[in-house]
């Protein structure tokens, strides 16, 4: 890490971060936990807490929460883990015990309470006759009759997975080579598994983890999470102010490139420099993890790192390049990165001087770059709120709106308190946990998109606002110039940070979250959903806690999942009942590709790209821009379709001919025949057509089919029915559509059409779930 | 509402008992969303375009305007103008660019129907924004109204659901079409064709059919056999997307030669050549930027103008395209605007708005709902919608929604009722479109 000198002492220190990559082999666990709670325990944490208390009544009834003065106070098991959570659970159980033991002379106080009655502060939280009331009876019932909780016995549910078929090791390594490093297996690899089966897949994976393709998957997948290339505007005068970057900012045009005598090259140069020099600026923030997990760095720093990633060319925007040159391997290369302390900010004008007590930024992993704070930028009266709201969703996975799912009654608190936000209470359940944090982002205060990033307020912070800290623990004054390092250290040491990047590990590798707790209990298979997300919650947990303990390994995140039922699930062994489908309707990755990763799976298998699924067609294709469209699709449209189709028409058109033009020790699709083998006319022309179609299903599609099976039998009568039917007309052209014969080695003729047969196929082939979807 | 959940838990469990699969969470009956090869009939209408405001409109600078000085600066009570039943904000002296409110209601008024004091009960964008794109507060699986009238009306069109942005949620009932650029319809209308140019198809005839009837064999057998839930969706979703693809090839009749510069203009045209292709059902059309926490005045009047002037567009195009009698056109947005301005000359977020509606099905030149002189909700009675301070009730967005499902008559659909909104018969808007309905024609 190089560390920018505060003043102009030119003094470098590069440290180089070296440690050990855990590869422990994943090991069957238990839910963290839930051994050392009792049965009525648990049935307490999956019945009452799971599905009405931790929605409903958590949100008032915490220390701190409207109803903290009530005899029900809870304590949140998420924010804890181990002894500790099972702690929490039995405080709660007892919390309500306590209450349902007490009977009124209208009914159960608790269900009372629950469904609006004696004048409960929060009102009607449950209708009388839900389900979810239903839950609150069945707990009062169980409390109030020893008789109804000791007579029940556990019941042995069989595991989520029963009757479900996973993936056989090689298509789980083909499956993570692909997502990883966006390559087919190789035989060595292959051969591995074939000797050591699940056990050799982490091994494995720690060589393809590193290679440099991971790595742009890495970046690729985060970016998706964190959106940091959607800085809006130029990033040379939005991410690096006018105050701080005046007069380095705009290098590239100053830079020197006379030595281009030609005037239109001079100026496509210049284009040039400029363009890879925001693009540079851009990819700090995903830099930054590619620099932690490439050194198998604690993954808290993307939350605690004292440093930024900066390129040649950024670096020159930072006006640091000249202390860096030399650290640099190839000076001229934009995209070089290294980690770098920066200065304290100096300012225009003295005023405009960044505070620190070591005169360097305080650095904050992601959270401090001026990408990440342009990217979720203030306003005057957002105050903040929108970069504490993305930082709870970001860092501890919690989406802070969604506490503000409750009908209420908005434009009343506001008329009628003078400071809503903290005097109402619909509006306090939300603000008393974001404001805080909003204040720690107050040195981070200009809104003018023509001003700097940093800036503090002149008349100093909202005091209408809870002040600045971290769920209940104020900032202290002395670290008010390192907030945002400070809110690192909290949030490093918070279970839900591991638990959170387990999700983004989740994410990247299946292309969406950890389901969500079911919050109808109306539905009928409501038991069976409840099941299937606590089976995910728990698996979470298990890869949190390995995460925790591989001293925050992200590499073994990545392991952890992949050799997890959840990501190797790819099949029913048999019909299930619909309750059995409803607990099983998020199981399997069954993931759409994206159009950049539906490129790479086109070059692993046919040795180059398509090409064309960029801009344009990749927004049509379900792409984002990290802008406005940020969510990827996952389900094709109609307009999907239509791509997938050019897509399968136009690759099969440029590389079957092209295959057979090779010899056929170079060739990828068609090694051991030739278009000259014909079908239906000996058995051993036959035998060569399937073991061919075989090989193509298993390098296409990822499906080790034997000859005989009915997968290559039905592709065995697409080529036949094809040859047959061109034999069948008047007139066919004795050679490839001329669009499909460019760039052939040698000539390919087609006097049978068998090579537009084999396109035919290859374009069948790539029209298929298996290749479209991971 | 209570009794409600108890039927709905009810209907749902006799479903499955019975079968129909109702309550299983993935497509219901995804196969329905795929059309025969031969048979992609064109989806003639009604057609449904929602406008969004994103960010959330000053209502009182449009449809409820309102005279004193503490609530806007821009006009007084007496400077505030009618058309027929309407009231509406003097603009045209204030706008920059787009149409002003004298225009919008001078040609449209007679049509336009109004709700004012519509009450989101929150005030953040992100739950705001769902609420008002599905009619329910606290769930992230419904879907916005304009992809369940897709899912319910035209499944197997390839384009069923457009949006281009705000809240979009599918439900899991039909694809989201994302077209961003006007051109790239063209790209997609003929696949099977070099370049588009259908005199260079890429396969032989005979050779093309035999890969489709390869495809179909081939789905159709593995959709036969036991799947995990996702990936029977998935098998659905990708075989119906590519089969019903083919019907995008009557779009490019339709794509105009010229592209409008204004950005409601090009969602529009993608829309409206969807639309005439018989493709698509309804789009969800959105600028953003009205979230006005500073400058309020100068801000919403560049946008409400421009919004304005989108709409008409749509209605003019409409015209042109001869789609003009089969076009619904819900206007809407997230939130309103507080009665008082900010320190910073803006206005923040406030939880009463209004939503206007436009098309067949719905009698113009009407008013209904109201705020009073500080901006709050009247309650009224939803038989009549008359003001009912004591006995009335709040009308939020799931009474709007319940009456766009009833005016799309999907009420009854089975997608409909995978997605209830809780609303009990009582509290039901049989005149909301129709001021002579009653509630027993109400009509589902």
């Amino acid at each position: 890490m190089l560390f920018m000198q505060p003043a102009a002492i030119p003094m470098i220190v590069l440290i180089i971060v070296l440690s050990g990559l855990t590869s422990a082999a994943a090991e069957p666990a238990a839910c963290p936990g839930s051994t050392t709670l009792s049965l009525s325990e648990q049935r307490f944490a999956d019945e009452l807490w799971a599905k009405v208390a931790r929605q409903q009544c958590f949100v008032c009834h915490q220390p701190g929460g409207d109803a903290e003065d009530t005899r029900l106070v809870l304590r949140d098991p998420r924010v804890t883990t181990g002894d500790a959570r099972v702690a929490a659970h039995r405080h709660n159980l007892a919390a309500f015990s306590a209450l349902a033991s007490i009977t009124t002379e209208e009914g159960p106080l608790l269900l009372l309470k629950a469904t609006g009655g004696l004048e409960h502060g929060g009102g009607e939280v449950l209708s009388p006759d839900s389900a979810a009331a239903e839950v609150v009876a069945a707990f009062v019932e169980r409390q109030t009759d020893p008789l109804a909780e000791s007579g029940e016995e556990a019941s042995v549910r069989p595991s989520l997975f029963a009757g479900v078929a996973m993936l056989s090791d090689q298509a789980l390594l083909r499956r993570a080579t692909l997502s990883l490093a966006g390559r087919l297996p190789t035989a060595a690899e292959r051969s591995a598994v074939a000797e050591g089966h699940l056990d050799a897949i982490p091994a494995l994976l720690d060589a393809v983890m590193q290679e440099e393709a991971f790595y742009t998957r890495l970046r690729e997948g985060f970016n998706d999470i964190f959106l940091t290339q959607g800085v809006d505007g130029n990033p040379d005068q939005t991410v690096l102010s006018y105050e701080h970057f005046e007069k380095t900012r705009g290098w590239y045009q100053r830079h020197d490139l006379s030595h281009i005598a030609d005037e239109k090259e001079r100026r496509q140069a210049g284009y040039k420099l400029a363009n890879e020099y925001r693009a540079a600026l851009l990819d700090e923030p995903m830099r930054l993890i590619d620099d932690i997990v490439r050194h198998d760095r604690p993954f808290t720093e993307i939350i605690t790192g004292d440093y930024i990633m900066v390129s040649p060319y950024s670096a020159r925007g930072y006006g640091v390049f000249k202390d860096l040159e030399d650290a640099f391997a190839d000076p001229s290369d934009p995209f070089e990165y290294l980690p770098v302390r920066l200065p304290a900010l100096t300012g225009r004008s003295p005023k405009e001087n960044q505070e620190s007590a070591t005169g360097f930024y305080p650095h904050a992993g992601l959270l401090s770059t001026f990408q990440y704070l342009s990217r979720y930028p203030t306003t005057e009266t957002n105050r903040n709120r929108l970069r504490a709201r993305m930082y709870y969703l970001h860092f501890l996975g919690v989406d802070i709106l969604e506490l503000a799912s409750r009908g209420s009654d908005a434009a009343a608190a506001t008329a009628a308190y003078e400071i809503p936000t903290m005097q109402a209470a619909e509006c306090v359940v939300c603000h008393k946990t974001l404001d805080p944090v909003a204040g720690l982002f107050q040195d981070y205060w200009r809104f003018d998109a023509n001003f700097s990033i940093y800036g503090r307020r002149h008349e100093g912070w909202f005091d209408d606002m809870f002040p600045a800290g971290f769920e209940g623990t104020p900032l202290p004054e002395d670290q008010r110039w390192r907030a945002l390092q400070w809110l690192g250290e909290q949030t490093a040491a918070d279970p839900r940070f591991a638990r959170t990047m387990a999700g983004h590990a989740y994410y990247l590798l299946t292309g969406r979250h950890p389901m969500l707790p079911p919050n109808d209990l109306d539905d009928p298979f409501a038991d069976a959903r409840y099941r299937s997300w606590q089976a995910m919650q728990c698996e979470v947990d298990t890869i949190a806690d390995r995460f925790r303990a591989a001293d925050f390994s992200f590499k073994q995140l990545l392991k952890d999942w992949i050799i997890s039922d959840f990501y190797r699930a790819d099949g029913l062994t048999a019909a299930m009942s619909a309750e059995r489908l409803a607990e099983l309707e998020e199981i399997g990755v069954v993931r759409l590709l994206s159009p950049e990763q539906l490129e790479r799976k086109i070059e692993a298998i046919f040795g180059k790209r398509w090409g064309r699924l960029s801009e344009q067609t990749a927004m049509l294709y379900g792409g984002i821009d990290s802008k406005e469209v940020t969510e990827r699709a996952t389900s094709p449209s109609g307009a999907m379709g239509a791509i997938q189709r050019t897509m399968a028409n136009d690759v099969a058109c440029k590389n079957v001919a092209l295959d057979f033009s090779r010899p056929p020790t170079e060739r990828l699709l068609f090694p051991a025949i030739e278009p000259t083998v014909l079908p239906g006319v000996a058995p051993q022309s036959d035998e060569q057509i399937c073991h061919t179609i075989a090989h193509l299903h298993q390098r296409i599609l990822g499906r080790d089919d034997a000859e005989s099976s009915a997968e290559v039998q039905q592709t065995f009568a697409l080529f036949a029915s094809v040859v047959r039917d061109a034999a069948a007309q008047e007139h066919i052209e004795k050679e490839e559509a001329w669009h499909c014969r460019q760039g052939l080695e040698a000539p390919v003729p087609d006097p049978h059409y068998t090579v537009r047969a084999w396109r035919a196929v290859v374009t069948y082939l790539l029209r298929q779930p298996e290749f479209l979807y991971e | 509402m209570s009794s409600l959940t108890g039927s709905r838990r009810r209907f749902l469990a006799t479903c499955g008992a019975a079968g129909l699969g109702l309550a299983v969470p993935v497509m219901a009956d995804p196969e329905a969303a795929r059309a025969s090869e031969d048979d992609l009939p064109a989806y003639g209408g009604p057609f449904y375009l929602v406008f969004n405001a994103a960010g959330g409109w000053d209502t009182t600078l449009l449809m409820d305007p309102k005279g004193s000085e503490g609530i806007n600066r821009l006009y007084r009570e007496g400077d505030i103008l009618t058309q027929g039943n309407h009231t509406f904000a003097p603009t045209a002296a204030h706008k920059e660019g787009g149409l002003s409110n004298e225009d919008f209601y001078a040609e449209f008024g007679k049509e336009l129907l109004t709700f004012n004091g519509l009450d989101y009960s929150v005030n953040n964008h992100s739950p705001c924004s769902r609420y008002m794109a599905t009619g329910k507060l606290d769930s992230l699986a419904y879907p916005t109204f304009a992809a369940l009238v897709a899912a319910c009306q035209g499944p197997s069109c390839p384009l069923s659901f457009l949006t281009f942005g705000n809240y979009s949620a599918t439900g899991n009932l039909v694809a989201m079409s994302r077209v961003p650029y006007l051109p790239s319809l063209q790209r997609i209308a003929n696949a099977d064709a070099i370049e588009g140019n259908l005199r260079a198809p890429y396969h032989d005839d005979f050779a093309l059919e035999a890969i489709e009837r390869a495809i179909q064999h081939r789905h159709d057998s593995r959709i036969a056999g036991p799947l995990l839930p996702r990936s029977a969706q998935a098998e659905s979703m990708l075989y119906a997307a590519q089969t019903n693809s083919k019907a995008l090839s009557r779009i490019t009749p339709h794509v105009p030669k010229e592209i409008p510069k204004q950005r409601l203009a090009q969602q529009v045209e993608i829309a409206l050549a969807s639309f005439a292709a018989g493709v698509c059902v309804s789009a969800n059309l959105s600028i953003g930027q009205f979230d006005s926490h500073a400058n309020n005045d100068r801000d919403q009047m560049k946008l409400i103008p421009e919004l304005l002037e989108g709409i008409a567009y749509a209605l003019h195009r409409a015209e042109d395209l001869h789609l003009r009698d089969q076009l619904v056109v819900i206007m809407q947005s997230e939130m309103g605007r507080t009665p008082h301005y900010n320190k910073g000359d803006g206005k923040d977020h406030w939880s009463i708005g209004s939503a206007m509606f436009l098309g067949p099905g719905i009698h113009g030149n009407r008013v209904l709902g109201a705020t009073d002189g500080e901006q709050f909700a009247h309650r009224l009675i939803p038989a009549t919608l008359a003001n009912a301070p004591d006995d009335g009730i709040r009308i939020r967005p799931e009474h709007l929604h319940q009456a766009l499902r009833q005016l799309a008559g999907i009420a009854d659909h089975p997608f409909s009722l995978r997605f209830p909104l809780g609303i009990s018969a009582g509290e039901e808007l049989p005149t909301f479109w129709n001021p002579t309905s009653s509630a027993e024609n109400s009509g589902s």
